[in-house]
């Protein structure tokens, strides 16, 4: 008979899963009102987790008959991850109070779609994948349209939901053709399959891969598969939006990275394309489509999309350096999203949100640190040295570029350079522009990540380069080590 | 202590706001020390340089990166360290009294001392990196420099335009320093160069070489990137008498003397620096001769001396090198002085337009002066440095019968005299206006920067010996090779070049004196040409911008059944592609047997009934069409040997139908919606059938290649051995999938409550009153 699995490796999300259960049960004891204490609860279950996390088992362990994989790989996504989600629900309990959704439901939804992150990020089968995928989804469609009273926010969710379940359906399309033709659903055995496979591959399993690819494209919003994002980016609560445009992002990534690199790795020829084009259409359209917007949060929206795809950039070089850059620009882009979504949650004139970038005008006159700040966000997102911004597109490109990738790598040069002419009409905004109505004095927490996020972009980060990037080395290689 | 003096001038930036609001009368004294210092040190160093030992730094950055930031000081970066740190000094002071009392004063110092420290970066890093990072970093603070008046819409216009230009610029020198450090395998300058010649044969060159000519030549103005530089104007004088005179401007024409030993010498680099130099120089000097306002004229004069600058690197004689270092020193002590004493004019006077200037020289002496001193050296006459770099131009050019580029310098150093005649006589000496009735002689912070580079203008054209040495070490590291000596002096002899300066003079003067019918005929070859950058400048913004309103409003206009359409030509797309270009796919054969009869008819009624769904009106039509369709497939399998399948699918297929059809008798019937446009109806139909094409294909290839058997051969081999069941379908659903089973239950019987509690729910609330 079969023996209890080893819990030990996933012994953080165990406590995760435990622990959400517990805090909504705290809350529906409570009953309304009890916001802020389910929302530090989670966060410190976050810091327990992360802590767990570090103090896990060395090496790679895999567990569950090989569903759950734990390697230093999935601890450096996981940290983002946790990191990402406490700081959401850290910035957003004051947005909910003010916009009178103060519901503990909140934070209970985003410790269940992290848990559902963590478990995506750890996947080694197509099964555990697809259960971890949609944990995190269906509590995200959830709160995506958590201000369920404007229209604007219900329309946000639904479509979310929509074209999520058709990429969830493409998802479990191309896994069935995957089972069919390779016989296993197993990361591990499907990277042993392909390897032995003589001649070309299974045009079964290629095509199974890039539906698998496809609906993977479209957690992370990729170009073109985008279309929710900049829809739900701005009909969403802001601080859904703050939360929606990291840590997904960052364990989408990561899960795509470990299909692609550990099952599928020996049909690199065959997914690379696929990501260079995803990868190309991205940066395009994201640099394209923000040069209009008003909304601020739409902007950020397509400035999301860009930046996947010079994420993206970093893996379709399919090496060990080109990995670690994808890591390195995750953990940059989650500083400075996090920070730029921390003042765009601020934005309020006389205790009312404001959303429009011309609400920012003369923001260097009235609030000069918080004007600050968002330069330094603004130049770093366009990836003007020595902002951390500079040093995650150098990470991805480089890899790129030693690959041979030179197309890619000019589509990417001229794509920053147009992004750069939406990001400087923040500045103007802020800095040339006159003073509409002034915005209210941001919170002090808001404030506290704000100065933390700009001082990690710079100079910070300047003199972090080195561990930083030897930390995701020691990631990339421990993904690259398994095959 | 390069490091340290960069990061001392940076903290100076960083307190110059603190400092200015406790001490706001002297701020600026006390700030300029910081880079007089370091120009001090600098200044120490010349010796050790001079003798051929450059001063080296490094510290360690990021290894596992490769970036290191080093700093490598040999005569070219002494050079250009000490015009930063020297010129710097007296900017910072001339800014104080530029700017007394205004109330961003602190942040322009902030802006000003920051765009020093990235320069002086800039002119002494060699690891590419550092070098691209000082590069950006001097981009942005001269963004905020320039558009520093920030009330006014040309400023803010200038400086997106400038940075924009120049931000393009860094990204083709980011991606040329890729290529260079990638083809030669190192990643210092000093490395890269002593590796040998073997970039100038690699098969990159040519891309290197584009790549680095358009980051230098959009930083250094030069034709046809000039016109951000006129249009910079706009910022407040100290900032054009710094940025535009002997810093910013001239990082492009570092980067061409810098990598003047690595790329240098080839037929391209010839052409390419020497036409655009040529035409730049032609053309600054016309547009100075048009000009009105004092500034503007500054502007094109810059660009004109930077056309010669770029010009002499692409002769690269060794001769004509000499002459590039001399006249980098002369044009930037002239031009900083000029500017300068022009914002002090427009200071004391009012205005800066030559038509409402005349007759200043009683009022303002110090600045008449000083602004005769460095026009002379301007017009390179004796007994000034421009005189000296203007013979050393003269002299190497005849040697070498360049006559095209004879006759450039010659045209442009007149065009100069003339400019500095307009520049000095009618402000100074002509009939006095309405503006000289008022004007005032400026104070000590605006002169003092006037007086020491005029000054220096004078004292080096007199003791040339002094910064002989310097120049000759600048020559050195541009040419990349061996010390060579070198013996300047103001007067030669009567030579060839002594010939041409006079002819120069002559044709300056009459240049002057012919002003006006030189203006109408400029004109009008402007007209002729009708280039109008700032105008194509425009167009071309308002392109990108209209472009991406097209694409963006066509990908994104909100709705949900276009979004759907979108992702499924991307799948079409990435799907398609991927087969035909990487899947080694073969074109499956269709084999089509006699006894197929009864599929053909099943085949058919599929099609038609899809055909019905299309054609549908109503929902309910489209339904029932579908339906046809489903049935079809079941009888497929009863034929094709699955009677379970079939049965299922017929159950399947008959509940769904019911239960669509008793929602739809309950929905309100929708108006019909808007008629969808031809385009649309025809994308949605390509769209429709290259889906089914592909999906199609698909499965043809699929059937072509054997499906995996091991799960069949398992299931088969093991039902009756293990389970005990002779039907394998239903031992697979209740014995080996036992528990997915269950599961399924399970979720079908909570979603039966859920419904029941709904309608529940329902009931009570529609039964209360």
């Amino acid at each position: 008979m079969a023996t209890l699995p080893d819990l030990a490796p996933a012994l953080p999300e165990i406590f995760l899963a435990c622990a959400s259960m517990a805090l909504l049960m705290i809350g529906v004891f409570r009953g309304d009102g009890s916001l802020r204490l389910v929302s530090w609860l989670t966060v410190a279950s976050f810091i327990v987790t992360g802590f767990l996390l570090l103090q896990g088992p060395e090496g790679r362990a895999v567990t569950f008959n090989g569903l759950f994989v734990a390697d230093s790989f999935g601890t450096f996504a996981k940290l983002l991850i946790l990191i990402a989600s406490s700081l959401a629900v850290i910035l957003s309990v004051n947005y909910l109070e003010k916009e009178r959704v103060a519901r503990f439901e909140y934070p209970v939804l985003i410790a269940l779609a992290t848990l559902g992150m963590l478990a995506m990020v750890s996947a080694n089968d197509l099964i555990s994948l697809y259960v971890g995928l949609e944990l995190q989804s269906l509590a995200l469609y959830v709160i995506a349209s958590f201000k369920r009273d404007v229209a604007k926010s219900t329309e946000a969710g639904l479509k979310y939901f929509v074209l999520g379940a058709l990429s969830s359906g493409l998802l479990l399309y191309g896994a069935s053709l995957v089972y069919g033709f390779a016989g296993t659903t197993s990361f591990d055995k499907l990277a042993t399959v392909l390897a032995g496979a003589e001649g070309a591959p299974s045009v079964g399993v290629v095509i199974g891969m890039v539906f698998v690819a496809a609906g993977l494209a479209f957690k992370i919003s990729a170009v073109p598969f985008h279309m929710w994002t900049p829809d739900v980016y701005e009909g969403a609560p802001t601080s859904v939006t703050a939360f929606f445009a990291v840590a997904p992002k960052v364990a989408a990534i990561t899960l795509f990275i470990r299909v692609l690199v550990g099952p599928f790795g020996d049909l690199a020829v065959q997914w690379q394309q696929v990501i260079q084009f995803c990868a190309a259409a991205s940066m395009i359209i994201g640099a394209l489509g923000a040069i209009q917007q008003k909304n601020i949060k739409r902007l950020m929206a397509y400035s999301s999309i860009g930046h996947i795809g010079y994420a993206l950039v970093g893996l379709s070089a399919g090496s060990v350096e080109g990995v670690r850059g994808v890591l390195i620009y995750m953990a940059i882009y989650l500083a400075m999203n996090v920070g730029v979504f921390a003042i765009i949650l601020s934005m309020r004139q006389s205790g009312r949100a404001v959303e429009e970038i011309a609400d920012l005008g003369g923001l260097s006159k009235t609030h000069p640190m918080l004007a600050f700040a968002m330069a330094v966000f603004m130049w770093s997102l366009a990836g003007v040295p020595p902002a951390a911004g500079f040093w995650g597109k150098w990470a991805v490109f480089l890899p790129a570029i030693q690959a041979g990738l030179y197309p890619l790598a000019i589509v990417g040069v001229i794509a920053s350079g147009i992004s750069c002419f939406y990001y400087l009409r923040v500045i103007k905004a802020m800095y040339f522009d006159d003073v509409t109505e002034p915005l209210d004095r941001p919170t002090p927490t808001a404030g506290f990540v704000v100065a933390g996020a700009a001082l990690f972009v710079f100079p910070v980060y300047i003199f972090f380069l080195s561990p930083i990037t030897s930390g995701a080395a020691a990631a990339a290689a421990a993904l690259f080590g398994a095959r | 202590m390069i490091l340290t003096a960069i990061l001392a001038i940076i903290l100076a930036a960083a307190v110059a706001p603190t400092l200015n609001r406790l001490l706001p009368a002297l701020s600026h004294w006390v700030l300029a020390l910081v880079p007089l210092s370091a120009a001090l040190w600098f200044a120490l160093q010349v010796p050790g340089v001079v003798a051929g030992v450059p001063v080296l730094e490094t510290a360690s950055w990021a290894p596992s990166l490769g970036v290191a930031l080093s700093f490598r000081l040999d005569g070219l970066s002494l050079l250009f360290a000490l015009l930063i740190c020297g010129i710097g000094a007296f900017v910072v002071i001339y800014s104080g009294g530029y700017l007394r009392g205004h109330p961003r004063e602190g942040r322009f110092h902030l802006f000003i001392l920051s765009f020093m420290a990235a320069m002086l970066g800039l002119v002494t890093a060699d690891d590419l990196i550092s070098l691209f990072v000082f590069w950006e970093l001097t981009s942005i603070t001269s963004f905020m420099l320039i558009g520093f008046n920030h009330e006014d819409a040309r400023s803010r216009r200038s400086a997106i335009q400038a940075l924009l230009v120049t931000g393009g610029g860094g990204m083709a020198l980011l991606a040329g320093l890729v290529l260079m450090g990638m083809a030669s395998g190192h990643w210092t300058l000093s490395a890269i160069a002593a590796s040998g010649a073997d970039l100038r044969a690699h098969v990159l060159y040519p891309a290197m070489l584009v790549l680095l000519l358009l980051a230098a030549f959009t930083k250094s103005a030069q034709v046809p990137f000039h016109f951000w530089l006129p249009n910079a104007m706009d910022a407040p004088t100290p900032v054009s008498a710094y940025l535009h005179s002997a810093t910013m401007v001239k990082a492009g024409v570092y980067l061409l003397a810098r990598l003047n030993p690595t790329l240098g010498g080839t037929e391209p680099w010839f052409w390419a620096l020497t036409l655009a130099g040529g035409v730049t120089a032609l053309w600054g000097s016309a547009m100075a001769l048009r000009s009105t306002d004092l500034k503007k004229i500054l502007a094109y004069t810059t660009l004109m001396a930077l056309g010669v600058l770029v010009l002499l690197i692409g002769i690269g004689s060794d001769g004509a090198l000499v002459a590039f270092a001399g006249f980098l020193l002369a044009h930037s002590l002239y031009k900083g002085a000029l500017f300068m004493a022009a914002g002090s004019v427009d200071h004391g006077s009012g205005t800066r337009e030559l038509g409402e200037l005349g007759g200043l020289w009683s009022k303002m002496p110090a600045t008449g002066l000083f602004i005769a001193i460095a026009a002379l050296s301007m017009a390179g006459l004796p007994p000034l440095l421009g005189f000296v770099a203007k013979e050393l131009i003269y002299e190497d050019v005849f040697r070498n019968g360049h006559m095209v580029a004879l006759a450039v310098l010659l045209l442009a150093n007149a065009a100069m005299v003339a400019t500095a005649a307009t520049l000095f006589l009618k402000p100074f000496l002509g009939a006095p206006t309405k503006a000289a009735g008022h004007a005032h002689e400026s104070g000590p912070a605006l002169l003092a920067g006037p007086a020491v580079l005029a000054g220096l203008s004078l004292l080096f054209g007199l003791w040339i010996a002094l910064p002989q040495g310097l120049l000759g070490a600048t020559a050195d590291a541009v040419r990349g090779g061996a010390p060579q000596s070198l013996n300047l002096h103001l007067w030669h002899g009567l030579t060839p070049a002594l010939g041409l300066s006079g002819l120069t003079l002559a044709l300056g003067m009459a240049l002057y004196f012919g002003l006006s019918p030189v203006k109408n005929s400029l004109a009008a070859i402007q007209r002729l040409t009708r280039i109008d950058h700032d105008r194509a400048w425009d167009c071309l913004l308002s392109l990108l911008q209209g472009t991406a309103n097209r694409i963006t409003s066509a990908l994104q206009d909100g709705v949900l059944q276009r979004y759907l359409a979108w992702i499924f030509a991307g799948i079409l797309l990435l799907l398609g592609a991927t087969l035909v270009m990487r899947g080694g796919f073969t074109w499956p054969g269709i084999r089509l047997d006699g006894d197929d009869g009864l599929g053909i008819v099943l085949a058919l009624l599929m099609l038609g009934g899809t055909a019905g769904a299309i054609r549908a009106r109503s929902r309910m039509e489209a339904v029932l069409s579908l339906a046809i369709t489903g049935m079809s497939v079941a009888l497929f399998f009863l034929l094709s040997g699955a009677p379970d399948v079939g049965i299922t699918q017929l159950m399947v297929e008959t509940l769904s139908t019911i239960i669509l059809v008793l929602v739809m008798a309950k929905l309100p019937m929708l108006p019909p919606g808007p008629d969808r446009s031809r385009p649309a109806k025809l994308f949605h139909s390509v769209l429709a059938l290259g889906i089914g094409g592909v999906v199609t294909v698909i499965l043809l290839a699929v059937l072509d290649q054997p499906l995996a058997m091991d799960l069949s051969r398992f299931f088969g081999d093991t039902s009756l051995v293990e389970a005990y069941g002779r039907n394998v379908v239903n031992v697979i659903l209740v014995d080996f999938r036992g528990f997915d089973t269950l599961g399924e239950i399970t979720v079908v019987a909570c979603a039966g409550l859920g419904v029941f509690a709904l309608l529940r729910a329902r009931m009570g609330k529609g039964g209360q009153p």
